[in-house]
């Protein structure tokens, strides 16, 4: 009886365009496009930038220090021009209107300064809100300064070497897998439990509160079907739809990286295709599964509750932010699976999924995080269980 | 047959609720201890006006409330205690009932009669029936919800009458429909009857009551203002006509 109640259910949503919109089409479509739009856009800056001309003004003439520095440097870091200014004032003016994109300025004593061996204060100024421009900065600065401190040694005749104690470098033992799984792993558990939400809730709204709106429940409670059977029924095809819209999303993404070149290295694209093992998203789903069940047993009672579709999505939608939220614990690096958080729902998953990605998870853990979601998602259905009993609610 | 004694409903009111309705009670009594038989092979007609029960008694005898108090027997049943088996003897039809505008009336009598059990050789010769007594054949493969009214109507009462249920719970049946469509309705009451179904229905409608019902109860605030059949009530009336009467009756 219940698998009757889902497949009719079933067969309802997906022929609700509105459903499917959310639960299919946006959720395999959101990745390609916004990926696709932000590597165009993203190349075609660094193109914009590798044939731009930075305009470096300078107070002086082209026998100035810097205008002598710069000059020296290869124009293979970056197409330059330097213009001269008589004073800081007129640089600065030029600079405000965008007629120049670097400014150097320097104390009045400067070279008198740096002959006598002692720090020159020197000033860079630019707008930080235009990219790579403070890198580019930087970077002249830097080959400026070693340039400088080399001519100081010459001239005090001290070997570099007596002047370094240490010969330092870091090593990361991470893997590959464990440092991708650090950095991106917070990413893949945040779409499934986002997507995951969306894709439950459509199909929660429209199967009870829809139906109360309808006037087609009453009909549906004179059948010889326990309440029990058709909220299982009902429930199903949200706990699917919630399954299916994360999947899409997962799909999209998936699709996204095979085939826009967002990922330029291949030893990242080979961790990527180790990653999407079969026994990973196995894994992932078993630890989604509860989750989705949980979100369902969460939407239903407020479906069941609200007497029209805009009151339950009144209620439903601002859950949204308090149920995903927690999913963004994956991004900050450093809190991980441990007693505390296994115990924490939603967060759980995400850490668990995002260990699962690096090669890191604890099983203990893992039993923990599963245990906790599963009795949550009980719980759920239990409230669910209770609400859609209560008659007041279940007819207007 | 249904049997109906003492039958009681109450239901709780929130905060809200009684303020709105200016009441300390924290209970509104919907039906108050009512009583009645219907027979097969007769209709009876459950008269009041808005608010007066009506709805929340045929709810109850549909099992879809549980009564606060009373019992109630469906073709021998305790719906009360066995809900689930007096179900599968009741065809329940109301004026607001929507059907699933996505499925198409094949697929919905399909999924009614697999909820009802109809086994698989009775359910083609019952679809047959019903599609060929109702002229349903040129929508069936429609989607509802591009249907007209009286088809959506002829699809409803399809519904209804898929598992031949021995009682017909009709509530406003009428409400809302045109005089054509409701013509369908009022067929199918004398089809039912004819097959020896019982039959009750609610209606605020004297005229309606008077075309087709054999006996009946006056309801109004909860209470059973009258009962009979439908001879006496016409043959003892004070006033010139039915609805005077029945007027007459709920102001009493």
């Amino acid at each position: 009886m219940i698998f009757n109640i889902f497949k009719k259910e079933l067969i309802d949503t997906l022929r609700d365009r509105r459903t499917l919109m959310m639960m299919l089409v946006i959720p395999i479509l959101i990745f390609p496009i916004t990926l696709n739009v932000f590597v165009s856009i993203s190349a075609s800056f660094q193109e914009e930038a590798a044939v731009k001309t930075l305009k470096v003004g300078i107070v002086g003439d082209k026998n100035s220090y810097f205008a002598q520095q710069l000059n020296e440097i290869p124009s293979e870091m970056g197409a330059k021009k330097l213009v001269f200014f008589k004073d800081s004032a007129s640089l600065m003016t030029e600079l405000k209107k965008d007629s120049i994109q670097l400014g150097i300025i320097t104390e009045k004593q400067f070279n008198q300064t740096l002959e006598a061996q002692l720090p020159a204060r020197v000033t860079w100024y630019f707008d930080a809100t235009e990219i790579g421009i403070n890198e580019r900065a930087e970077q002249y600065m830097k080959i400026i300064e070693v340039k400088a401190q080399q001519k100081r040694y010459d001239e005090l005749e001290v070997d570099f070497r007596k002047v370094t104690p240490f010969q330092t470098s870091y090593q990361n033992i991470a893997s590959d897998k464990k440092m991708v799984g650090q950095i991106a792993g917070g990413f893949l558990p945040y779409i499934f439990i986002a997507f995951g939400f969306i894709g439950c809730m459509y199909p929660a709204i429209d199967l009870f509160t829809g139906e109360k709106e309808r006037g087609t429940i009453e009909t549906l409670l004179t059948t010889p079907v326990a309440r029990w059977q058709i909220l299982f029924g009902k429930m199903m095809v949200v706990v699917l739809s919630g399954l299916m819209a994360a999947s899409a999303a997962l799909l999209g993404l998936f699709i996204s990286i095979e085939f826009l070149d967002i990922v330029d290295n291949q030893e990242i694209m080979k961790i990527v295709h180790e990653v999407l093992s079969p026994l990973f998203i196995v894994s992932m789903f078993s630890l989604l599964f509860p989750l989705t069940i949980f979100f369902a047993g969460v939407m239903i009672p407020i479906a069941v509750y609200a007497k029209t579709f805009k009151e339950a999505q009144s209620i439903i939608t601002p859950l949204n932010i308090v149920m995903v939220l927690p999913a963004m614990v994956g991004f900050f690096p450093g809190i991980e699976l441990n007693l505390m958080t296994a115990c924490i729902p939603v967060v759980n998953v995400v850490l668990a999924t995002k260990e699962l990605i690096s090669g890191t998870l604890e099983f203990g853990y893992l039993a923990l995080s599963f245990g906790v979601m599963v009795i949550l998602a009980l719980a759920s259905v239990f409230v669910s269980y209770k609400q859609f009993g209560k008659e007041t609610n279940v007819v207007s | 047959m249904i049997k109906v004694n003492a039958l009681t409903k109450d239901f709780p009111l929130s905060r809200q609720q009684r303020k709105e309705l200016n009441t300390e009670d924290k209970i509104a009594r919907a039906v108050d201890n009512i009583s009645f038989e219907c027979h097969p092979g007769k209709v009876f007609s459950l008269l009041g006006p808005n608010g007066a029960g009506k709805t929340t008694t045929l709810r109850m005898l549909s099992t879809i409330f549980t009564p606060t108090s009373g019992t109630i027997e469906i073709a021998g049943i305790d719906a009360v205690k066995y809900p689930q088996e007096a179900r599968k003897k009741i065809g329940f039809l109301t004026g607001s009932t929507g059907l699933y505008a996505r499925l198409t009336p094949v697929e919905l009598i399909d999924y009614f009669a697999s909820l009802y059990g109809v086994p698989k050789n009775e359910l083609e010769s019952r679809k047959k029936y019903l599609f060929d007594l109702l002229n349903m054949h040129d929508f069936l493969g429609k989607r509802i919800g591009k249907l007209s009214t009286g088809m959506k109507q002829k699809v409803s009462i399809c519904r209804t009458m898929i598992h031949d249920p021995e009682v017909v719970v009709f509530d406003e049946p009428t409400s809302g429909l045109d005089v054509i469509t409701a013509e369908n309705i009022i067929k199918l009451i004398r089809d039912c009857k004819d097959q020896n179904k019982t039959v009750i229905f609610s209606s605020h409608i004297m005229s309606e009551v008077d075309l087709l019902c054999d006996d009946l109860a006056i309801i109004h605030k909860g209470k059973i203002k009258h009962e009979g059949t439908m001879l006496d009530f016409r043959t003892t009336m004070q006033e010139s006509n039915l609805t005077a009467e029945f007027i007459r009756i709920v102001q009493s």
